[in-house]
């Protein structure tokens, strides 16, 4: 095809990635409304690999070009991503969109990308010649941009298996559908025996990445619920300090507060 | 460098230029599918919502390249269909057009949901046509209408 | 129900579901030549050349030079030019247009023009913005004494933006040289004769010289009433030039950045209070016009008009201005000027009951006007005024009073409610004397040898049914089945003028002549014959005139009224806010089809709360509008409220058909105050006096109370 290579398998997809300056298009739905002149793309969405969503011991494994809609459909995939998934945009826009293409396009905003940041999931990259995993927080450079190769495609989102049941989610848009995250927040906890084993918190939307901050979340770990209560003030003030926002259609400061409240109230849910 | 070759309403097509084209474009001005309105090309009004495989998109989102082998649907193929003639009635009976220009998205959206779930909920209709915007009607007439359909349709979908 | 109001399948359902509707930028592109604009990409400059790239053959630059007639677009006042003189007002104007056989190959030409601008400062704040375009003062009764005299005085500002009529479909016009040098424009449009008139000025030629089509068009709201006559214009004068078709059809950031807006508003209010009771209001309303004039005047008067609300205020003084700013003109949208206004008094009038200490809606009630009351002008209330009934519609429908009651006790969760109402009218028609100065309509019936008979009017349908209730009007007169009755896009070489589809006019003026033409044909009717009759407009004989000059008379034969109540919850941790319920009365006397009207009230009602919430855009220190897509400018979906409950009120009119009077903008004007009042009561009692009122602000609000 002209601009195009349609690919079925995922060696040809590499062969073609390596040697030809293209864009990997999975749904489309961010591509076509950036609308570059003159690109070629490698369209993902036929190569099986890609389309899977399977588990091992330790991860549910989503193909990077596997919709929002069929992982909702999914039983494997786990209630917090489907918090996030079910509150983006709208049917169509499901059915297009892919996690390799919310990862791909290097946005803050992409729902799906916050649960990875939160649940500290791993991407699986490939080139030709070679195979990486990277943590999906180290993926993330800068605004737009990734740690991705010129030759790479990403595979596929490892998702811990366990650990992601206690949870709260907040989206924050300019409407009840339709609508891009203004700000985002996914927290999750967890306890063993009285004294708190994970208190991990993402804010999406706000900054020019996913913001995440595991020293601050580090001072909580082995806490019990009284005691983390006490260090609670002093906790949000140190988020507060940290949490540097951009202004986008809404404020800074409206970022801020929201994400503050939204941080507080995943704290509160969980007795602290 | 070969045609993408996908099937039109029932119809088996190839089309040779760009695979970076928009579907929605390349339906309008080349098979003349002028059903498939254009509201915004950004994704956020369902005007040119089509079927591809049974399933809903937004075809301004769309790159030719994506539809090889691709069934896609438009209302110029669904209004030959029993289930158009039970929504083209719900939607008459209940005067839910208006101006028109999104209703031949909004009744794509209604297939693709009916398609899913044949007895839909108030709130899942809502749900399934959320990505499809009307200024004009404030909605409650076509949400009534797709129930009405999922009603007077039953067994079709 | 009447036979009149139960519901018909609407006579372009099949055509519009179906997707065979061919809209402008339906039409095949064969042999068409694509237009577009070169925009100014600066607020205000002087324009001291544009150096155009080579232009391939059958391509055409087309500016100013090209107009064979005049250069000003008739509008109400012709300042608007067709192609930009020597000087760019606005981020968006017009400078010129590329014409050729291929889009991408047009939009590249038009990209690499250079235009040299020598830059001026723009004036961008309309608060301190010294140009007006029209100022206007009248009042009534003695406002100083009542001051004097006053127990208490109130002194409140009372902001609105700009809100996009997102309509569907993007502006669109098309123009046709046919043989013998007419010329045809068709398009997406509101007012066929509108653009009739601006054309013919255009093309330098006489009424036979151009013909002005409305396509299928998918939606207006008031967008389509003045621009289709710039575009018009501007296609009308690239056709010529190139000698082929051209069609220009906007782009979505496009049509949100450049083409009319509702106007931003700043309304101050001063009231005076005696005994408990409102005893004069002065009133000073400004209104941002943009960089030209456009309908600014018709929309301000609506406005000021409205400006006292719907209370018997035995002294007003009103002072109304519309300024120039060098951004997008502002024209009309659904409402008119009155949507700005009630927002105001409405939240005023509930300010003042609260600080009195009593409720809102008891206060309202105790000023209600009434049949037989003076106006703001000087006329009369000549027909009931049925709010009482209304309210009491709405209260039940909503258990406002329950509601309200439990909502004012201290709320301390994360999500908070309240519940608000608000009152008003649109006055029905063309304000003062329009009809009968300006418009004149004429509408005419004809009847075809085999009996089936056809509508000729000008009014458009832009999916508010007239293709459907003017047939209904016309066969229940005539006795023949809907189907031998039908009414086309109106084409002004084939229909005479009876007026623009505009101000909630064309069912209660232009329905009433047709069933005045029904009778007089159903007298007169001959079977196997070809007939024709005609009825002109006639001002009802009780209509005290209207002064404009002293805005002094019966600035509405009649009005159409409405009472809203909306309940809201408020989420304090994100500032995001749920509609649980909104509830409409509508009176808008006799529905001449139920469905019609509850759709025209529904949509209308969300527009509203779309208004008072979510739709907000401005500009930015440039002057370049910065919500310019449906991603950044936001307007309810599906989900948004789903609990929207509309009710009818009949209270006739006896010069309507069947007692019908207008019905289009009604539903959106008192959505902001209902909606603000609900904020209010959720965020503990606090005053608010600018819509929208977004998350943004809702949690600032909170913040701010909580410290």
């Amino acid at each position: 095809m002209v601009n195009g290579y349609s690919v079925s398998s995922l060696a040809e997809a590499l062969e073609i990635r390596s040697s030809h300056s293209v864009v990997p298009y999975a749904g489309g739905t961010d591509l076509m409304v950036e609308n570059r002149k003159g690109v070629e793309y490698l369209f993902l969405g036929k190569i099986p690999e890609l389309r899977n969503i399977t588990e091992d011991d330790e991860y549910i494994r989503i193909g990077a070009a596997v919709t929002f809609t069929q992982a909702l459909e999914d039983k494997k995939v786990p209630d917090l991503m489907k918090e996030a998934l079910k509150r983006i945009a709208a049917p169509a826009i499901r059915n297009a969109g892919t996690f390799g293409g919310n990862l791909g396009n290097g946005s803050a905003k992409a729902d799906s990308v916050l649960i990875e940041f939160v649940s500290d999931a791993k991407l699986r990259l490939a080139s030709r010649d070679k195979e990486r995993i990277v943590d999906v927080d180290k993926f993330y450079l800068g605004r737009k941009k990734l740690d991705l190769g010129e030759d790479e495609l990403i595979l596929e989102v490892l998702l811990p298996k366990t650990g992601l049941d206690r949870y709260s989610y907040e989206k924050v848009g300019g409407r009840n559908a339709l609508a891009i995250s203004r700000v985002s927040f996914a927290g999750i906890f967890d306890e063993k025996d009285g004294r708190i084993t994970k208190l991990a918190a993402a804010f999406g939307a706000v900054a020019d990445t996913v913001l995440r901050y595991k020293d601050l979340e580090e001072t909580m770990l082995g806490k019990t619920i009284e005691e983390a209560r006490e260090l609670k003030e002093k906790y949000l003030e140190s988020y507060a300090e940290r949490m540097v926002l951009t202004q986008g259609r809404v404020s800074a400061e409206y970022r801020k507060n929201v994400c503050m409240n939204l941080l507080g109230s995943f704290l509160a849910k969980f007795g602290i | 460098m070969s045609d993408i070759n996908f099937r039109l309403n029932g119809r088996e097509v190839s089309y040779s230029g760009s695979a970076a084209d928009r579907l929605l474009d390349v339906l309008r001005n080349t098979y003349l599918c002028t059903s498939v309105k254009c509201g915004c090309k950004e994704g956020e009004c369902g005007a040119c919502s089509v079927l591809i495989d049974g399933v809903l998109f937004n075809s301004c989102c769309v790159a030719m390249g994506a539809i090889e082998g691709a069934e896609v649907v438009t209302m110029e193929g669904f209004r030959e269909t029993r289930r158009f003639e039970v929504l083209d009635r719900a939607f008459g009976e209940l005067s839910a057009v208006q101006c028109g220009f999104c209703i031949p998205g909004m009744v794509l959206a209604a297939e693709a949901l009916l398609s899913q779930n044949p007895q839909p909920t108030e709130e899942e209709i809502r749900e399934g046509l959320s990505g499809n915007l009307c200024r004009c009607t404030g909605y409650n007439a076509i949400v009534n209408a797709v129930g009405l359909a999922a009603k007077e349709g039953k067994g079709l979908w | 129900m009447e036979k009149i109001s139960q519901s018909v399948v609407k006579k372009d359902h099949a055509p519009k579901v179906s997707g065979r509707s061919i809209y402008v930028a339906d039409y095949p592109s064969e042999g068409v030549l694509c237009g577009k604009l070169l925009h100014s990409k600066v607020a205000r400059a002087k324009i001291l050349g544009v150096e155009v790239p080579k232009l391939p053959e059958g391509y055409f630059y087309v500016d100013a030079r090209d107009v064979p007639g005049d250069n000003n677009v008739n509008i109400v006042l012709d300042d608007t030019p067709v192609f930009s003189r020597d000087t760019v007002e606005y981020i968006g104007e017009p400078i010129a247009m590329i014409c050729g056989p291929d889009e991408n190959e047009v939009a590249r030409l038009r990209d690499e023009c250079r235009v040299n601008y020598e830059e001026m400062e723009p004036v961008l704040d309309f608060r301190s913005a010294e140009e007006k375009f029209f100022d206007y003062h009248f009042g009534h009764g003695d406002v100083d004494k009542a001051f004097a005299e006053a127990d208490k005085t109130y002194e409140e500002e009372f902001e609105t933006g700009y809100q996009e009529q997102a309509y569907l479909e993007t502006q669109g016009m098309m123009a046709e040289p046919e043989e013998g040098g007419r010329m045809f424009v068709h398009g997406s449009a509101q007012c066929a004769y509108y653009i009739h008139g601006a054309v013919m000025r255009a093309l330098g030629c006489g009424p036979t010289g151009v013909h002005i089509k409305q396509d299928v068009t998918g939606g207006g709201f008031g967008g389509k009433e003045a621009f289709p006559s710039i575009l018009g214009c501007q296609v009308a004068v690239a056709a010529r030039k190139c000698g082929k078709p051209v069609r220009c059809v906007f782009d979505r950031r496009e049509d949100m950045e450049y083409t009319s807006k509702r106007h931003p508003s700043l309304c101050r209010y001063k009231a005076a209070v005696r005994d408990g009771k409102v005893t004069a209001l002065d009133i000073d309303v400004k209104f941002n016009a943009g960089a030209y004039s456009t309908l600014s005047a018709v929309v301000l008067q609506r406005g000021i008009i409205a400006s006292p609300g719907i209370y018997n205020i035995p002294n007003v003084r009103v002072h109304g201005s519309a300024v120039k700013t060098n951004t997008s003109p502002c024209g009309a949208y659904r409402g008119f000027g009155g949507p700005q206004t009630f927002f105001a008094v409405e939240m005023l009038m509930s300010h003042i009951a609260r600080d009195l200490g009593k409720e809102p809606l008891e206060f309202k009630k105790a000023h209600l006007v009434k049949q037989g009351d003076q106006t703001s002008t000087c006329g009369k209330y000549h027909f009931p005024v049925p709010i009482p009934e209304m309210i009491d519609e709405v209260v039940k429908e909503s258990d406002f009073e329950n509601k309200r009651r439990e909502y004012a006790k201290a709320q301390t969760g994360r999500y908070r409610r309240g519940i608000g109402m608000s009152m008003y009218f649109h006055g029905a028609g063309f304000t003062g004397a329009g009809e009968r100065d300006l418009i004149k309509a004429v509408a005419k019936l004809r009847k075809y040898e085999d009996g089936r008979v056809e509508i000729l009017a000008s009014n458009g349908d832009i999916g508010q049914g007239v293709r459907t209730t003017f047939p209904k009007i016309v066969a229940n007169e005539l006795n023949l089945p809907l189907e031998k009755v039908f009414y086309e896009h109106p084409d002004t070489a084939r229909v005479p003028d009876s007026g623009p589809t505009v101000a909630s006019r064309s069912l209660m003026i232009v329905g009433e002549l047709l069933r005045r033409a029904a009778i007089k044909l159903r007298e007169q009717w001959k079977d196997g014959e070809e007939q024709e009759v005609e009825e002109h407009y006639k001002e009802p004989d009780f209509v005290i005139p209207f002064y404009i000059d002293k805005f002094e008379g019966d600035a509405y034969p009649t009005y159409s009224w409405a009472v809203n109540a909306i309940e809201l919850e408020v989420d304090t941790y994100t500032g995001v806010s749920k509609v649980l319920g909104a509830y409409g009365s509508f009176d808008v006397g006799t529905p001449v089809d139920y469905n019609v009207v509850m759709g025209q009230m529904e949509g209308g009602f969300l527009q509203g709360i779309g208004y008072a919430s979510i739709e907000k855009m401005d500009y930015d220190s440039k002057g370049r509008i910065r919500n310019n897509s449906l991603s950044d400018y936001l307007i309810p979906t599906t989900k948004d409220v789903p609990k929207l409950k509309c009710m009818l009120h009949v209270e006739k009119y006896p010069d309507g058909p069947y007692g019908a009077k207008g019905a289009g903008e009604l539903p959106l004007v008192g959505a902001p105050a209902a909606y603000l009042e609900a904020m209010e009561q959720a965020l503990g009692g606090i005053e608010l006096n600018h819509a929208p009122f977004t998350a943004e602000d809702t949690l600032r609000a909170v913040m701010k109370e909580v410290g």
